[in-house]
């Protein structure tokens, strides 16, 4: 017999039962990812309150300097210090990838249960879901970009279409496996509306498989948000972020690389961290996806 | 009734487990096994008998060196097999022993097979892995043994994959894998519990069969009474990881010594069909009349050969009785029961309930009418959504129907107190009860409807038998005291036997025989009835009261 859900305390019922095992069995590798995330988040969150210049001010007397007292990471072309720029920067970054996450989770998880419980709209929506999954999305994000204008909003939205299909699917695999159980079918006989059945019965179902799928995409969007302002294709280059600072400094990266180096490190970090929370999160959520070891 | 009545005094030991005990790793709690002493002799048949969770089948797994890694361990205890410890024996010996000296066949035979591997093949793997023979010698081998089990045109089936064979016949395989290397002990577990009655009957047979020719020692692990009355030579009782009785089989069918074991033969339902109830002219809630399924899979291009699920089922049930519908397994009685629910659409045909025919109408138009009709389906731990209170999935449907709250919520209390539970059970979640005790919430559940007809799919299947008398018990209680009418869709045609008035026999899809349920039972007129009801093991022996069953 298999062995039964058990939530017994909040957290557990929230993410399901089978969710999250009696003794969590950490490595030293979250703990790390989770206190250098944790560092990240404060540092830009509060950066406004502690960074010693103004990072759109420019110096034309300070341009390309090496660190200094005054500006601990050196200053860039335009003579704007690096480290508040970096700081700063964070925070746009952090604000798409998270915002990204959960728009493109919420739409994702509103198409995916409509398509995984309608037959007749299943057929039409994978239909599109699979015409969009088509097309690269760093090519779809940039033709959106183009289309709508490089606000932040703008780019949002251009990180977000392409991720949805992904959620689409993912939502109408656990509906479409969760609407055969038999507490479903009872839902119906006991004459249950539609929408409350997949909202009360089916959608918790989804929850735990959207928190591993919502860390991917954050990464993953703020790694596309760096690609898109790289490209030129992002936020306007008045506000900063990682990848804006980086695409600055790209034509001095021969005199000056730390203009590329700081914003990368903070990007990898970020993205490694947050990747390395996710696997963490899928092995604690599901453990039948996890490694088997020995 | 004939049990088997040979002695064992004189033969050889096989198996001889003495105060094994098992206990979960690192748990402080009580043994999973404690001090469990079983005896087999060369060509005996030991059957084990026990409820779920009783340690039938740790006993066997832990014979077979097959215990859960880190999760089980054995405490202490001696499992002698011809002479030789085998829990001293280190895992590459241990590997020797299985297949060679014991094998095991288990209750799925689908899932114990390589689906992705010809059978022939399967069988064969077993040589090389034991044996070094000539190809020739061990395709000949092979053949062989599949010929002992009797398959028929062994040699396309050698050839076949297991999603090609049916149940019977892959279990067939299973069991000539096991014994192809003329063990000294097969261990069987629950090995026809998935199978149809008919086909279970011809696996006994063969078993037995094949066990007198090679003079194979035979555990035999069950939950079935009529089964052990069948097959055992001598019958140990398990509760709670402990053997609380053994005996020779028709002393511990006719003079059962401990209390438990008495419960359990009374817990048998009759074949006996219990008397109908009067027919009091009272009103039909449920017309079906002509009702038909078809499978198709409707495709682009092709169109892939209908499945005939049902076809002309024509039953009415009134107030306060039971209607059964038996059969086995692809006889479409559950299409029947969820083209009635409407959880699947009918192709055609009627189904009057309260008057209305519900067969073609739309989500939207059913819903006021789906209160009349109520199901309980047969999984206990999935038919409960493990995330809700037992009072959030009590009041659901009542809110539906424009209940208060706080009305639906007192009378979910008092539907609990109805099906013998406490009322504070409604603050707690499914997980917290046991199989039995589920299966009344589901009951409660569908009574909080306070439907005409409630549809009961397999509803005790899942259950042992102790806790199935209760449930069939409280069903009954239910229908006196509600008058509701009861559509009971069973395999089991001792559960007919105790709870319908009526009985439908179905095959094919089609309704082969319809009367009340004495006469169906006790004067069957259609040749699958009568089949059906020869297959039934133990029909001769009336379990309740220790004795022969009298001809009626």
């Amino acid at each position: 017999m298999a062995a039964a859900p058990q939530p017994t305390s909040s957290l557990q019922f929230i993410l399901g039962a089978v969710a999250v095992p009696r003794h969590w069995q950490l490595g030293i590798g979250p703990i790390i990812a989770a206190i250098v995330l944790a560092i990240i988040v404060v540092a830009t969150l509060f950066a406004p309150l502690y960074v010693p210049h103004d990072p759109l001010s420019m110096d034309a007397v300070q341009r390309l300097k090496g660190p200094s007292s005054e500006y601990w990471l050196g200053t860039d072309a335009y003579g704007r210090d690096l480290f508040s720029r970096v700081m700063i920067g964070g925070q746009v970054s952090l604000f798409i990838g998270v915002g990204a996450a959960i728009v493109s989770v919420f739409i994702g998880l509103l198409i995916g249960l409509v398509s995984g419980f309608f037959r007749i709209a299943d057929a039409i929506i994978m239909r599109i879901m699979d015409s969009l999954m088509a097309i690269p999305s760093i090519l779809l994000a940039i033709a959106l970009v183009a289309l709508n204008g490089p606000s932040l909003w703008s780019v949002i939205f251009a990180i977000t279409i392409p991720e949805i299909p992904r959620v689409v699917r993912l939502v109408r695999a656990v509906v479409l496996s969760a609407r055969e159980e038999p507490y479903v079918e009872a839902a119906i006989a006991v004459g249950s509306s539609m929408p409350k059945i997949l909202w009360k019965h089916l959608m918790p179902n989804t929850l735990a498989p959207l928190i591993v799928q919502g860390t991917y995409i954050c990464a993953s969007a703020i790694l596309t948000e760096a690609i898109l302002s790289f490209l030129g294709a992002g936020v306007s280059t008045e506000i900063p972020t990682w990848g804006n600072i980086m695409a600055e400094g790209r034509i001095y990266f021969q005199i000056k690389p730390s203009l590329i180096f700081w914003p990368g490190l903070m990007l990898s970090l970020c993205i490694l961290s947050i990747n390395l929370l996710g696997d963490t999160a899928r092995d604690l959520l599901d453990p039948r996806l996890k490694k088997r070891e020995g | 009734m004939r049990f088997k009545n040979r002695r064992f005094d004189d033969a050889d030991r096989v198996l001889n487990i003495r105060d094994l005990s098992v206990s979960l790793s690192g748990g402080h709690q009580r043994p999973i096994l404690d001090k469990v002493n079983v005896t087999i002799h060369q060509g005996e048949t030991v059957c084990l008998v026990g409820e779920s969770g009783s340690g039938k089948s740790v006993t066997s797994l832990a014979v077979m060196g097959l215990l859960t890694k880190d999760a089980l361990t054995v405490t202490s205890g001696v499992i002698d097999l011809e002479g030789q410890n085998l829990l001293e024996l280190d895992h590459k010996a241990m590997r020797q022993m299985r297949a060679r000296r014991i094998s095991m066949i288990f209750q799925e035979p689908m899932t114990a097979l390589n689906p992705v591997m010809q059978v022939g093949a399967q069988i064969e793997e077993v040589l090389d892995s034991h044996t070094k023979l000539p190809p020739r010698e061990k395709k000949k081998r092979v053949v062989d043994i599949m010929n002992q089990v009797h398959l028929p045109d062994v040699e396309r089936i050698y050839n076949s994959y297991p999603h090609q064979l049916s149940g019977g016949q892959r279990q067939r395989i299973m069991i000539a894998m096991a014994l192809i290397l003329e063990p000294k002990l097969l261990i069987a577990d629950e090995p026809t519990t998935a199978l149809d009655v008919t086909t279970q009957n011809q696996v006994l047979a063969l078993i037995t069969e094949l066990q007198e020719k090679h003079g194979t020692a035979v555990l035999f692990i069950t939950h079935d009474m009529g089964v052990v009355a069948e097959i055992a030579d001598t019958v140990y009782v398990m509760k709670d990881g402990q053997i609380i009785e053994h005996a020779p089989v028709e002393t511990l069918l006719r003079h059962p010594t401990e209390e438990y074991t008495r419960r359990l033969l009374q817990a048998v339902p009759s074949l006996i069909p219990r008397p109908a109830r009067e027919r009091n002219g009272a009103v039909e809630v449920l017309d079906v009349e002509g009702l038909r399924k078809v499978y198709g899979i409707r495709r682009l291009f092709s169109r892939a050969k209908p499945t005939l699920a049902a076809q002309d089922v024509s039953f009415s049930i009134i107030r306060g009785r039971t209607l059964g519908i038996v059969g086995e397994s692809g006889s479409g009685k559950s299409t029947v029961a969820r083209c009635i629910m409407r959880l699947i659409d009918p192709t055609e045909g009627e189904i009057r309930v309260a008057s209305t025919d519900i067969a073609r109408l739309s989500r939207r138009e059913l819903r006021p009418h789906r209160r009349h009709i109520q199901i309980v389906f047969q999984d206990p731990f999935r038919s409960l959504n493990p995330r809700w209170t037992i009072g959030q999935s009590l009041i659901e449907g009542q809110l539906n129907y424009g209940t208060s709250r706080s009305e639906a919520i007192k009378r979910s209390g008092e539907l609990l107190e109805l099906v013998g539970l406490p009322a504070d059970a409604l603050k707690r979640y499914p997980h917290q009860f046991s199989g039995g005790q589920r299966q009344r919430i589901a009951i409660a559940r569908a009574i909080a409807m306070r439907p005409d007809v409630l549809v009961a799919d397999e509803a005790v299947s899942a259950l042992d038998v102790s806790v199935q008398a209760q449930v069939l018990q409280l069903l009954d209680e239910l229908q006196e005291k509600l008058g509701i009418a009861i559509l009971f869709i069973t395999h089991d045609l001792r559960v007919a036997a105790q709870i319908c008035d009526e009985v439908v026999v179905m095959q094919h899809g089609r309704i082969v025989e319809h009367d009340t349920a004495a006469n169906v039972l006790m004067h069957p007129q259609h040749d699958y009835t009568r089949a059906l009801i020869e297959a039934a093991p133990g029909r001769h022996w009336d379990f309740a009261n220790f004795k022969e069953l009298e001809p009626a």
